[in-house]
């Protein structure tokens, strides 16, 4: 059977913004889905709130709509577009939760839309715990123990029963949202209540523990004729209890029999017919007791997930495309391997090395957060690598991460560290075996499976031959073979690692590059799809296949907080821009969920950590006639200089320029040369130095340690008392080396966001982004708006003018980002970036400027048709865009909500609309702040907001809300003629402020507050808000904006418009 | 001193002995030089008859990592005559696959750049070569070709030479199901085991058994098995096997499917490289389905020389060649791949539970509780 002929017009949901748990591999997912689609002739109507994507480009579907991933939003498109059909497998949960949605309401059967791919049965069999678990008695399957417990008292109950300690897994919640691992009575209580909130249908499966389980992934493929193939085997490092996202991973698995393995298969297969899966991909997640073999069944996802694309990396089968097709008709045996370009796509992958991924967390940007791995997931990227044995893949992945040239650098030795699963215990696993610890009480500790500890002992053995041995090519060889990192051979032998590199060439221990094709080279394959492996004889030259020139495009690696999705938007759109220039493109990348390591994204691909060792061993055989450095954020920028030192070409701006942007120093003077303003600043390397400079720089002022990103232990600092303890908790970060900045801080200032294309004697302006939250916030964690609403024309003229000025004299040949901020009429510069930037694809859709696509133009030196130029006016746009704000401190309980210097967001949204304030209810809409009709408010407010807040506390009460609010705010408010129920701080005793807020009396909170003691007094309340999903705005003109979102959305009215 | 494997075409690649098999305790030998790209089931594979005298290249790059099970091996002894990979791990828990190897004085090779040689097997087909210990590349390529040319001269009928001397009788599970006669050219333990829990009652038959021999004992069924080397040359089989055509319910099994070819009057080919994995798709227009399915084998049955009453019911869709045939006239099936599996993907044991129902018309009672079992 073929397509099905009557479908014409598609609907896809994507996942919107980035969180924790459903990040950018869904926009992989979607993304290669589209283009499927599209290429069989069908019309694709994409939907995602993600402005940061790829699949909203507009070139990628046929209509594409910026728009809240909300039922009421999505029946308004399917009004407007008519489709056919929806395809709910390639969004994530977001994707499956919604489409589950419209079907149950009778929408989609109302509007003849039918389900693709997985019906509402299918996804309720799957995802709903206890169906899912009566298909598995009906298969004989074993599952852990466990109950489904829908209130607290049943909960205490089960809990007895089962014994401690327990999983707590709530209904469908993505990223094990909400649950976690009891180990006492005491944490069950209080997690079980959180999680009961946060399932939507108030239910938690309460689950005997099998911590200390092998856990493995299979990553299944089904036909409607009943095809059924296994893409990938995935086998855990870490053992049952972390999160499979949490978890190092290795594909294919590597410690099951073949007798167990086709056990676990088949049973994948029972599961897949009985669930119903009529076409595409699924995950299922098995355990299998480490001495027994027993094996239980933990859970399966109908739909592409975060392992799928991982899968896809790993072994060259592109699910998400393959679901796409197969769920307009297609039978497997239909579609041919896009690799070998012979066979056909029924058949499962063999693999002839191994894959290694390691996720990336931010716990040091959640103070308060213990860093401890549970089955909440909490990374926020992760980096892949592929080498021939699992040592060289587990080492390259390491170095992927971009913490430590080393890769497996010396660690301080903490036993605890090894005790319990934290972010760093692969180094302490490493350090532990330097020490002499042997392999049983590591495994009796971590219950890490045996053959992973061999093989992490072998490597550290090594360490020691090579420190004693005489360095002979076969040392050399082996040691690479290992997967060492040049530094850490360095290191170990008191080397440079210049000159552990110049022996290597002497040597000739040089990396041969191998070819991922799907198939362990039974067949020929031509895909341009390599990764790097000493275990063969270097080839010298692997590229071209083609005659073209080739391009180097390095990417941003694994996602981070303050580097992410945004750059693979620009990385792509940068491929796709040289392609149409006539350049083959290598793409040069880490991160597993990117669109950019798609293998038919560039002509070819290098799967490679995005090290300077790595990334010249690559340029060594594609012999680039130059590399973009300015399109991955700051990983390439921050390689740029070593590979220009090694006689790669750089295009586009200079080091130079490069150097006049992140050198404050120089930046400074060229400011002053420029007649621009800074704010007044001072390097110190201590204490002592601060005090002598408070009186220059004056309060409030900013500080932060030199050499960071996204704002790393940046504080707004009020008085001397906090400097004082500023200098104190930070200590080990400032020094003489790494003097602290303190910066004028511009109190109440407005900030921009300036994107800019600078080519040789031309400029292209992309926008300016109005941020929200005053001065204070870091512009990632900011709202913004595009056009600015309170800018003047002049003012956004004369910004332009000196934004220009400054590319001008900083000779840029590309893209700058520039943030600003604008005082008593007098404008600031407080930052140049000479690359693209986060807000770069936010412009690009916001105005419909090909920014990057010019940007490219210009590091090539090339200058676009003045007409075309004189085409692109960003303040010409009709719509109002305003950027919303995802952040993850539900994840990290004890973080505090309150936003400032220190980037933490991991995503954003667009919304989109004719008028600012719908706008704004689309932007908060999207980033799930709901936006009560009626209901009490909750007020907290530090003076000097109170009155700037005023009228608009009046226009909440004639929109009929009523408040509450600590004592101090109540009085003020009652002064004003306002009702105001008042309320005890958390020290006044109780009932106070929290008790109240963790009741359910409060529909939404505003707490503003200044100075690290009312920060941490009034933390509790923020906290409250964060557990219990309650709108928590914690900046005056955040809560004035949301005030103004909450007027319209009592219109009632929702608009849509696509792009 | 060094380690290679050297192929009669003069191609060597060097690699590592493990500690055990070092210089003089070295078992060299020759055999042909074949890959196999499952990532898991090297004892399956290394106890398979069908690898008999053939050096076998595993493609997954991690080998022996789970040790050896023995419960999980497909006769009494290793077959192949080297083992090459990248890496083997020489655990010291439990019993290592590693020990088994040097027990059974297998040649080990690691550290061999396997992904090059594969590319090389693919494209020049399956060569001859021989593992050896040597000073020299020269020194070596001279080693193999004596060892070559030494290790050819055994009989080219290498069913016979694996298979079983004397008649065996196993009693089978199932009382209710039928009485089949194995005719043995190396039969892999698993289609035993499959048969005996369907069967009343199996003998397993030399591969030169004849005619009388098998009638005296009047089995329901004849289940031909599968086997290493060239179908041309196992001697008296298609004799045995022509006579019970159309007699006897007739069930072969790679090579036991080329016999069957050759009974019916078909010719076989060597493939180019053969087919050695588990993950070979398999359209089955028997049981009307695809599947994957476990492969080891080097010759066909040649489509174009088979008999018009004969249906070619099974097709590699990777290469389109033959996977199985089928006659109702004859009631007879042949598999060119393995539904006993092992290593590899269970989906075709399905043929078997065909093979004592379906074709077995005069005893239907075949277990009932295993016909209900169906794999997915």
């Amino acid at each position: 059977m073929a397509k099905l002929p009557h479908l014409k017009r598609v609907l896809i949901i994507g996942s919107g913004p980035i969180q924790i748990g459903q990040a950018c591999e869904f926009d992989y997912s979607g993304t290669q889905a589209c283009k499927a689609l599209m290429a069989e002739g069908l019309e694709v109507i994409l939907v995602n709130s993600n402005p940061a994507t790829i699949m909203t480009d507009p070139e990628i579907a046929t209509r594409t709509y910026v728009e809240p991933l909300k039922a009421a939003y999505l029946e308004k498109i399917i009004e407007k577009e008519k489709p056919d059909a929806i395809i709910p497998t390639l969004g994530g949960q977001t994707a499956l939760n919604l489409a589950l949605e419209l079907d149950k309401s009778g929408f989609l059967k109302k509007h003849n839309v039918e389900m693709l791919g997985a019906t509402a049965e299918v996804i309720e069999a799957a995802e709903d715990r206890e169906k899912f678990r009566a298909i598995l008695d009906t298969l004989g399957a074993k599952y852990p123990k466990s109950e489904m417990v829908k209130n607290f008292e049943q909960g205490l109950k089960v809990a007895d029963t089962l014994g401690y300690p327990l999983i707590l897994r709530p209904n469908y919640t993505l990223g094990g949202g909400g649950g976690g691992v009891a180990y006492s009575p005491e944490d069950y209580q209080k997690m079980l209540a959180q999680a009961l909130h946060e399932s939507p249908t108030k239910e938690v499966l309460v689950e005997e523990s099998i911590l200390g389980w092998k856990e493995f992934e299979l990553e299944v493929m089904r036909d409607s004729s009943g095809t059924f193939v296994i893409v990938c085997s995935i086998e855990n490092f870490d053992p049952c209890g972390v999160h499979t996202g949490d978890s190092i991973t290795v594909a294919p698995q590597q410690t099951l029999t073949d007798r167990e393995y086709q056990e676990m298969r088949d049973e994948a297969c029972r599961i897949v017919n009985r669930v119903g899966i009529q076409t595409g991909g699924a995950n299922i997640q098995f355990a299998v007791h480490p001495e027994t073999s027993e094996r239980v069944v933990i859970e399966m996802n109908p739909r592409v997930s975060r392992s799928s694309a991982l899968a896809s990396k790993a072994t060259g089968f592109p699910i998400a495309k393959i679901a796409a097709l197969l769920a307009i008709g297609y039978q497997l045996d239909e579609i041919k391997n896009d690799i070998t370009k012979v066979t056909p796509t029924c058949y499962e992958p063999s693999l002839d090395y191994v894959v290694t991924k390691i996720p990336r967390f931010a716990f040091e940007k959640f103070s308060g957060s213990k860093d401890l791995l549970t089955t909440q997931m909490k990374s926020v990227g992760e980096v892949m690598a592929i080498g021939r044995t699992f040592q060289e893949s587990l080492m390259k992945a390491l170095a992927s991460l971009e913490k430590n040239a080393e890769a497996i650098p010396h660690v301080e030795f903490d036993m605890e560290k090894i005790s319990y699963p934290n972010s760093d215990r692969i180094w302490h696993v490493f350090q532990a075996f330097r020490h002499g610890v042997g392999i049983d009480m590591l495994q009796q500790m971590t219950q890490i499976t045996p053959w992973f500890l061999e093989q992490i002992e072998a490597i550290v053995n090594f360490e020691t031959v090579f420190k004693n041995s005489e360095l002979t090519v076969e040392l050399l060889q082996k040691a690479k073979r290992f997967g060492f990192t040049d530094a850490r051979l360095a290191h170990l032998k008191s080397f440079s690692t210049q000159n552990i590199k110049a022996l290597r060439n002497k040597f000739g221990v040089r990396p041969a590059f191998f070819q991922v094709d799907t198939c362990a080279a039974e067949f020929a394959s031509s895909t341009p799809y390599f990764y790097s492996t000493y275990w063969s004889k270097p080839q010298g030259q692997v590229l071209p296949l083609s005659d073209k020139k080739v391009v180097a495009v390095i990417g941003s690696g694994p996602n981070r907080i303050g580097q992410g999705i945004e750059f693979d938007y620009s990385c792509v759109r940068g491929v796709k821009a040289l392609q149409k220039l006539g350049y083959s493109v290598a793409m040069l990348n880490s991160n597993p969920e990117t669109v950019s390591t798609d293998y038919d994204t560039s002509d070819s691909l290098f799967f490679e950590p995005l090290t300077a060792e790595s990334i010249q061993e690559t340029f060594s055989v594609i012999k680039p006639v130059g590399f973009i450095a300015q399109l991955g954020g700051q990983t390439p920028i921050n390689l740029a200089k070593n590979l220009v030192d090694n006689g790669y070409k750089l295009l586009g701006s200079s080091l130079n320029s490069i150097d006049l942007a992140e050198d404050r120093k120089k930046f400074a003077e060229i400011c002053r040369e420029l007649n621009l303003l800074i704010p007044v600043s001072s390097m110190v390397a201590n204490l002592t130095e601060a005090l002598m400079n408070e009186g220059k720089v004056g309060y409030p002022m900013i500080c932060r340690p030199s050499y960071v990103l996204g704002g790393r232990r940046m504080e707004v600092i009020e008085n001397r008392q906090e400097l004082e303890s500023y200098f104190e908790r930070h200590k080990e970060f400032i020094s003489n080396k790494n003097p602290c900045l303190m910066d004028q801080f511009l109190s109440g200032a407005l900030e921009v966001d300036v994107d800019l294309v600078r080519g040789k004697g031309w400029i292209l302006h992309g926008g300016i982004i109005e941020h929200i939250e005053a001065a204070g916030v870091h512009s990632g964690d900011s709202m913004g708006v595009v056009p600015p609403q309170r800018l003047k024309e002049e003012a956004l003229a004369h910004i332009e003018k000196m934004c220009g000025a400054l590319a001008d004299r900083m000779q840029i040949e590309g893209h700058l980002n520039l943030q600003l901020a604008i005082k008593n009429d007098e404008v600031y510069v407080l930052e140049a970036n000479p690359r693209s930037s986060r807000s770069v694809p936010f412009l690009a859709k916001a105005t419909g400027i090909p920014l990057v696509d010019i940007g490219i133009m210009a590091q090539m030196g090339l200058t676009p048709d003045a007409a075309e130029l004189e085409k692109y006016q960003w303040r010409s746009i009709k719509n109002v865009c305003v950027k919303g704000v995802v952040f993850p401190f539900k994840k990290f309980s004890e973080s505090d909500s309150i936003l400032g210097p220190e980037m933490k967001s991991t995503g954003e949204t667009m919304g989109r609309a004719e008028t600012y304030s719908e706008a704004l209810v689309k932007a908060f809409v999207s980033t799930h702040i709901s936006l009560p009709q009626a209901g009490e408010a909750f007020l907290s407010l530090r003076d000097k907001d109170k009155e700037p807040l005023l009228p608009y506390l009046k226009q909440l009460k004639t929109m009929g809300y009523t408040f509450s609010a600590t004592k101090g705010t109540a009085d003020y408010l009652k002064q004003q003629g306002l009702d105001c129920l008042s309320l005890n701080k958390v020290h006044e005793g109780r009932p106070h402020c929290v008790d109240h807020l963790r009741s359910g009396h409060v529909q939404f909170v505003i707490n503003t507050t200044a100075g690290k003691h009312a920060i941490e007094a009034s933390f509790a309340i923020r906290r409250a808000c964060t557990d219990y999903s309650i709108p928590c705005l914690t900046e005056s003109d955040a809560a004035e904006a949301f005030v103004k979102a909450l007027e319209n959305s009592k219109t009632g009215q929702i608009d849509v418009g696509h792009l | 001193m060094n380690y290679y494997l050297a192929l009669e075409n003069g191609e060597i690649y060097k690699g590592a002995a493990v500690d055990q098999q070092m210089a003089s305790a070295f078992p060299e030998k020759a055999g042909e030089v074949v890959f196999n790209t499952a990532h898991s089931g090297y004892e399956e594979v290394a106890t398979d008859p069908s690898y008999f005298h053939q050096i076998v290249v595993m493609t997954a790059p991690m080998q022996g990592n789970y040790g050896s099970t023995q419960n999980d091996w497909e006769s009494s002894r290793l077959w192949i005559h080297g083992f090459i990979c990248l890496q083997l791990q020489n655990t010291k828990r439990n019993s290592s696959w590693m020990q088994r190897l040097v027990d059974h004085k297998v040649p080990i090779l690691t550290e061999v750049d396997t992904r090059l040689l594969t590319i090389s097997l693919r494209s020049q087909g399956t060569p001859w070569g021989a593992v050896v210990c040597a000073a020299s590349e020269k020194e070596a390529l001279a080693k193999a070709k004596v060892l070559i040319t030494e290790t050819q001269k055994i009989d080219s009928d290498w069913a016979w030479l694996v298979s079983r001397k004397e008649i065996e009788n196993i009693k089978g599970s199932n009382s209710q199901g039928p009485r089949v006669a194995v005719m043995d050219f190396g039969t892999k333990e698993n289609i035993l085991r499959e048969l005996k829990s369907r069967c009343s009652e199996i003998n397993i038959y030399p591969s030169r058994a004849t005619v009388s021999e098998i009638e005296r004992w009047n089995p329901d069924a004849i289940m031909l098995t599968n086997g290493p080397g060239d179908p041309a040359e196992v001697q008296d089989a298609v004799e045995t096997v022509k006579h019970f055509l159309g007699k006897k319910p007739i069930f072969g099994i790679c090579m036991g499917h080329q016999i069957l070819g050759r009974a019916l009057g078909a010719k076989t080919y060597k493939l180019k490289f053969g087919h050695r994995g588990v993950n070979h798709p398999i359209k089955d227009m028997l049981l009307n389905r695809i599947y994957m399915s476990s492969q080891n084998h080097g010759y066909a049955i040649d489509e174009k020389t088979l008999p018009e009453h004969i249906q070619v019911t099974h097709v590699n869709l990777n290469d389109q060649t033959v996977a199985g045939v089928y006659s109702e006239k004859y009631n007879c099936l042949g598999i060119q791949y393995h539904p006993e599996s092992h290593p590899g993907p269970h989906e075709a044991v399905e043929l078997f539970n065909y093979f004592v129902t379906v074709m077995n018309k005069k005893k239907v009672n075949a277990n009932p509780s295993l016909l209900k079992e169906q794999t997915c």
